[in-house]
């Protein structure tokens, strides 16, 4: 049977929930006995820990314990895997980044606890730090995710030289923090041998097993609860360091405890996107046609730990290019370790390349939306493969005409209204979807009710609306009678919530597991047993599903106004059209590209995280610095959803839509403020001072 | 975060307040509006051991007009001046400065005076009370009552001409002359952010259009409200092509800082032209204000 | 010229600053005050650490964890909550404060299971993706009303801009005020 391919827009199921408070997320739960715990973070980014003298914070009223690394217990703080973190968990006296955890203060109320932190000396023998990308050691990474650090295809040095046009540019984006409006918490309660965690995690099973690890525990004995999450976007992805540090602040205390990481220490522990300076060099034909695209990434990683930010991946996987070549380098700093953020490669690397292929288009005199025209490509250029679905052109045209980008006048600086100028750009957004093994359990009671369970999460995306609503349709039931049990590691075991993989692979296993819950209904006439039915499969992505290659496309219009005295960018306008393939909930989804779109718009105006270069302390850890937009700093954003199934992509036919949005949003406002002004911004965020010369 | 234990007095009457001031001098602070205060204290840039809450005493909040000038009481938030047409209507520059200060969340809370006595050199309303020449009341149970001009009460960076022992009972604002037009301009990284520069101006005219007075205060580009000297342009007819001129002699002896919001020379390359907006738009309402008069 | 024209409104004003009450607060010293908070019409006594905000208090004591704490520094306004009907952040102020005002939280918006129009307004406008900052959004929203403010697009982006969503739905946020109250 054939699905339509645009789910109906329905409320969110957990909506009622929401707007009453009455959702629990992490730090809402209270339990019996409960304790709280406050980290507390260096003051330094580089050095040892010379002596913590905590007697005055001991003896503070309602301390119940100073954890530090004299009295922490023993754990393995080792990463589980090569996507995993060494953690900081009081094992030494070694500082390697600014807000590192070096002691943890364990007291009955929050004030007190809180309180108690602020009394711990710690002193230090301090070493010059280093945070400016350009200062660190280099080196080639073993393998970016499995791929080379640097990569070939055809002659692109042969190519580049020979190019009737050349282009060659620096980009560079800051780094960012993820900053979602719920901080990472975590509560943590011992029975015997046995851990009970609430925790703001993207995946429960991750932090099962990280602690099993850390702990030297049966995974079994662990059970990790966290339904609902509020915001994420990548940096609740890993277990970093408060998680184990709850649980052995739960035994040093002999009670449940709470740990809710403070709005500055999320600019700590808890990851961030890499500040990345991205060489792009173009070569092309007189039409256009490209003939090399050269794409070197510097990223900064931390002292222990990398992380690669495959900024590269935007360029290697787009547009039909025969001559190519990447290269990944990494730069060693005092930094905590970088992480996944909304979008990781594709965000940063479609800044460089969408603003290099802006910058093509005005040196040949092309209009940059026929220009991208002109490099499209049928299949994916780096493997040869097949698309399993691509509706770019489409995403193209039906952008355009919303926008009115024909009418547009493409002289540089030509377009004003009052005393602004205005400027109007495009880019191309392209994401990749990723599908993992997930289990899922079904089953349909002798009323035709049925119940789906999954450990998957809520971190804004719709699980328990999208999920039911699939299973529904295939099982041609009301929706409403599906209800979808999720957030706990009790329940079948789904990969982690990010990387634009939850509808391919949550959602296929719940594909697939409905499809064979019918046909049992078939078997049975229609009716369910007393006794019901139950469904119970672990799916994986065939090895077909290898023979093509799946990405989320999309395409970005966004008109700005400058003003040419002060240098401020208002985004005045804004389209965007998204091939997501098949679509589950077209209201969700409408959301989640809007979301990506702020994001986008966010990264080119706005966010910045700027270390001192000396102390190599961040400068501006907190929500009033760490500039976010606010509602006054958004413009009317309209979304259109180019749907259509794709049956290669995975049983679902749906593609990751969380990301796409956020991939080439920036360029396309960064290439509206140079149409605006004649001004070309190649570093992040495009501030008032950068245009005022 | 959280601050150290304080103890915490809830006085009745200014007399009480005045009191427990006089006893514990500079481990004391006064709690208002506490939109600076609490947060303040919560990164532990105050310590005090003694909090004084002076939100309940009587007849703090009254707003009232007397003799020329707006006076806002100690407890007046500024959300109360700015949603009362009348008080807007008596000080052009307070309404066009509030809807600057913080948000609509802080402003509700935040109290007028409690910005004069935080002293903060980018906010708003100590730039106003400078260039409008108003004047701060203090109180002390040693000393009574006392008023302290607005051009002597800013010292330094969230430090003022205030005692120890005092409070600030009152501000008193100019209100709108005969002649005069005003304008106010920031900017601020993201709306409702602290002004990276900030100008308030205020222009005088005769009927004949002579200027008798050009006031203009710059904020966020020193240790306090800068209010720039230019008596140079007083006596004259100004036009709009001295306006350049002008601006540039009101930025011309100022030395803004660099930070992280903005670098001096964009401080100042901001400060020029926003001098210029504010001098535009003040001198095209006093024209219209003594055209009013002509009629 | 003597008290003119704003004797008429010589105001004592409605907010904290006049008590509505005579309140029992304490007068002399103490570190842990005892007093009565009065959220959603139910009157709480409480004697907590002075240090303790109307945040914490209403999470932590009174276990009214809808209002939610995003920065506890009064720059995200995900801890709004009405206070004699004027919004507030509840991080920037002390419990001990309150003592004979009248706050109202997420909690006490809607009746019973009958949803406030505001509340049903963002549901169907999808005004909330994860739903952290949606109490302040929602707490902001009736605050703004009762502030009297013109309902356009654009006054409702500038009156609803202390209340950071990280998820990115301003817009729709703009729709279900707008869907509830005004017209665009």
């Amino acid at each position: 049977m054939s699905q339509p391919v645009l789910g109906a827009p329905l409320d969110r199921v957990e909506g009622p929930g929401k707007v009453t408070g009455r959702i629990a997320y992490t730090a809402d739960n209270d339990i019996p006995g409960m304790v709280h715990a406050v980290v507390v973070e260096s003051t330094i980014a580089n050095g040892r820990i010379a002596a913590i003298d905590e007697s005055a914070a001991r003896s503070a009223p309602g301390v119940i314990a100073i954890m530090t690394p004299r009295n922490a217990p023993r754990v393995d703080a080792r990463k589980v895997d090569a996507n995993d973190s060494l953690l900081f968990l009081l094992q030494g006296d070694a500082v390697e980044f600014d807000r590192q955890p070096v002691a943890v203060a364990i007291a009955e109320t929050f004030e007190q606890a809180t309180y108690a932190a602020r009394l711990v000396r710690v002193r230090y023998d301090v070493r010059p730090p280093t945070t400016a990308l350009a200062s660190g050691e280099r080196f080639l990474p073993d393998q970016i995710f499995g791929k080379p650090a640097q990569h070939k295809r055809g002659m692109p040095e042969d190519a580049f030289a020979r190019a009737a046009v050349t282009l060659k540019q620096t980009y560079r984006t800051p780094t960012e923090h993820h900053n979602p409006m719920e901080t990472h918490a975590t509560i943590a309660q011992w029975t015997g041998d046995r851990l009970t965690i609430y925790d703001a995690t993207q995946w429960v099973f991750g932090v099962q097993h990280r602690l099993a690890a850390t702990f030297g525990i049966d995974p079994k004995a662990i059970r990790v609860v966290a339904p609902f999450v509020g915001g994420a976007f990548g940096c609740k992805g890993q277990t970093w360091s408060h998680v184990p540090l709850a649980a052995m602040a739960a035994r040093l205390a002999g009670r449940p405890v709470k740990l809710v990481v403070t709005r500055p220490q999320m600019f700590g522990w808890v990851g961030h996107r890499p500040q990345t300076e991205q060489v792009v060099g173009l070569g092309a034909a007189r039409d256009g046609t490209l003939a090399a695209v050269t794409h070197d990434v510097l990223s900064e990683t931390s002292m222990s730990d990398e992380f690669v930010e495959p900024s590269v991946v935007f360029s290697r996987d787009l547009y039909a290019v025969p001559n190519y070549a990447m290269s990944d380098t990494l730069s060693r700093l005092n930094i905590s370790k970088p992480t996944y953020q909304r979008g990781p490669g594709e965000s940063t690397g479609s800044f460089a390349m969408e603003s290099a292929m802006d910058e093509l288009s005005y040196a040949l005199g092309i209009d940059p939306l026929e220009l991208r025209l002109r490099n499209y490509s049928a299949n994916d250029p780096d493997s040869g493969k097949p698309y399993s679905s691509k509706r770019l052109r489409e995403c193209y045209a039906a952008a355009a005409a919303q926008f009115g980008w024909s009418a547009r006048n493409p002289k540089v600086r030509s377009t004003s209204r009052g005393r602004m100028l205005v400027g109007s750009g495009m880019a191309t957004a392209s994401r990749a979807t990723h599908r993992s093994p997930c289990t899922v359990r079904m089953r349909m009671n002798a009323d035709g009710n049925v119940l789906v369970q999954c450990g998957t999460i809520e971190q804004g995306t719709g699980t328990p609306t999208v999920y039911p609503q699939l299973a529904a349709e295939i099982l041609e039931i009301p929706p409403e009678r599906v209800r979808f049990e999720f957030g706990n590691t009790d329940l079948p075991a789904a990969p982690i919530a990010a990387g634009s993989q939850t509808s391919g692979s949550v959602g296929s296993a719940v594909v697939v597991a409905a499809r064979r819950m019918r046909e049992l209904l078939v078997s049975h006439d229609g009716k369910p047993p007393a006794d019901g039915f139950e469904v119970e499969l672990e799916d994986s992505p065939p090895p077909e599903e290898a023979e093509h290659a799946t990405q989320a496309f999309g395409a970005h219009f966004a008109e700005v106004e400058v003003d040419p005295d002060l240098g401020t960018v208002r985004v005045t306008r804004f389209v965007g059209a998204f091939d997501g393939g098949r679509i589950l909930n077209a209201k969700t989804a409408r959301s989640q590209m809007l979301g990506g779109i702020v994001w986008g718009i966010s990264m080119a105006l706005f966010e910045d995280t700027r270390y001192d270069a000396r102390s190599g302390r961040i400068m501006n850890a907190n929500l009033s610095e760490y500039l976010v937009p606010t509602n006054a700093d958004i413009p009317d954003v309209e979304v259109i959803l180019i749907a259509g199934d794709d049956p290669f992509a995975n049983p679902a036919g749906a593609k990751g839509i969380g990301e796409v949005g956020i991939c080439g949003s920036a360029a396309a406002v960064a290439n509206a403020v140079y149409h605006a002004t004649g001004i070309r911004i190649r570093d992040l965020p495009i501030t008032p001072d950068k245009l005022i010369r | 975060m959280k601050p150290a234990p304080f103890d915490y007095y809830c006085p009745r009457s200014l007399d009480e307040a005045l009191a427990l001031l006089a006893q514990y001098g500079d481990e004391a602070k006064v709690l208002a509006g506490g939109q600076s205060l609490v947060p303040a204290m919560n990164m532990r840039l105050a310590r005090p051991g003694v909090i004084v809450d002076v939100n309940r005493l009587p007849e703090a909040a009254v707003i009232e007009r007397c003799d020329g000038s707006l006076r806002v009481g100690m407890l007046a938030r500024q959300a109360d001046l700015e949603r009362m047409p009348v008080a807007l209507d008596a000080v052009p520059l307070l309404a066009q400065a509030l809807p600057h200060v913080g948000h609509w969340q802080t402003r509700n809370r935040g109290t007028v005076c409690g910005s004069l006595a935080h002293a903060d050199p980018s906010a708003e309303l100590p730039l106003a009370i400078v260039v409008l020449d108003g004047a701060i009341e203090a109180r002390s149970s040693a000393r009574g009552t006392r008023w302290i001009a607005a051009g002597q009460f800013f010292e330094s960076y969230f430090q003022t001409a205030l005692q120890n022992d005092e409070i600030v009972v009152g501000a008193s604002f100019p209100a709108r002359r005969e002649g005069w037009g005003y304008a106010f301009e920031e900017f601020a990284g993201r709306h409702g952010d602290f002004a990276i520069v900030a100008v308030a101006c205020a222009v005088a005219l005769e009927p004949n259009g002579v200027a008798s007075e050009v006031r203009l205060g710059l904020g966020g580009v020193a240790d306090k409200p800068h209010l720039a000297p230019l008596t140079a342009y007083c006596g004259r007819v100004l036009s709009q092509r001295d306006l350049p001129e002008i601006a540039n002699a009101a930025v011309a002896d100022i030395e803004p800082p660099s930070d992280l919001r903005g670098s001096a020379r964009y401080r100042r390359a901001l400060a020029t032209n926003l001098a210029q907006r504010a001098l535009t738009r003040a001198l095209a309402s006093a024209r219209t204000a003594c055209d009013g008069l002509a009629q | 010229m003597a008290r003119t024209s704003l004797s008429a409104v010589a105001l004592q004003l409605s907010g904290s600053g006049a008590a509505v009450s005579e309140p029992a607060g304490p007068a002399s010293a103490t570190a842990t005050p005892t007093f009565v908070l009065d959220v959603n019409g139910r009157e709480h006594q409480l004697t907590v650490d002075a240090r303790v905000t109307l945040l914490d208090a209403l999470r932590d004591r009174l276990g009214l964890t809808g209002t939610k704490k995003g920065c506890d520094q009064g720059t995200c306004g995900a801890c709004t909550v009405l206070v004699n009907g004027r919004r507030i952040d509840s991080c920037l102020t002390l419990a001990v404060m309150h003592e004979g005002d009248r706050v109202t939280t997420i909690e006490g918006l809607a009746s019973g299971e009958q949803l406030h129009p505001i509340q049903a307004a963002f549901i169907k406008n999808d005004a909330f993706q994860c739903g952290y900052c949606t109490p302040g959004q929602l707490m902001s929203a009736v605050g703004m009303v009762n502030e009297g403010h013109a309902i356009d697009r654009n006054t409702v982006r500038e009156q609803m801009s202390g209340n950071i969503c990280r998820c990115g739905c301003y817009p729709h946020i703009v729709d279900a005020v707008l869907d509830w109250k005004g017209r665009s």
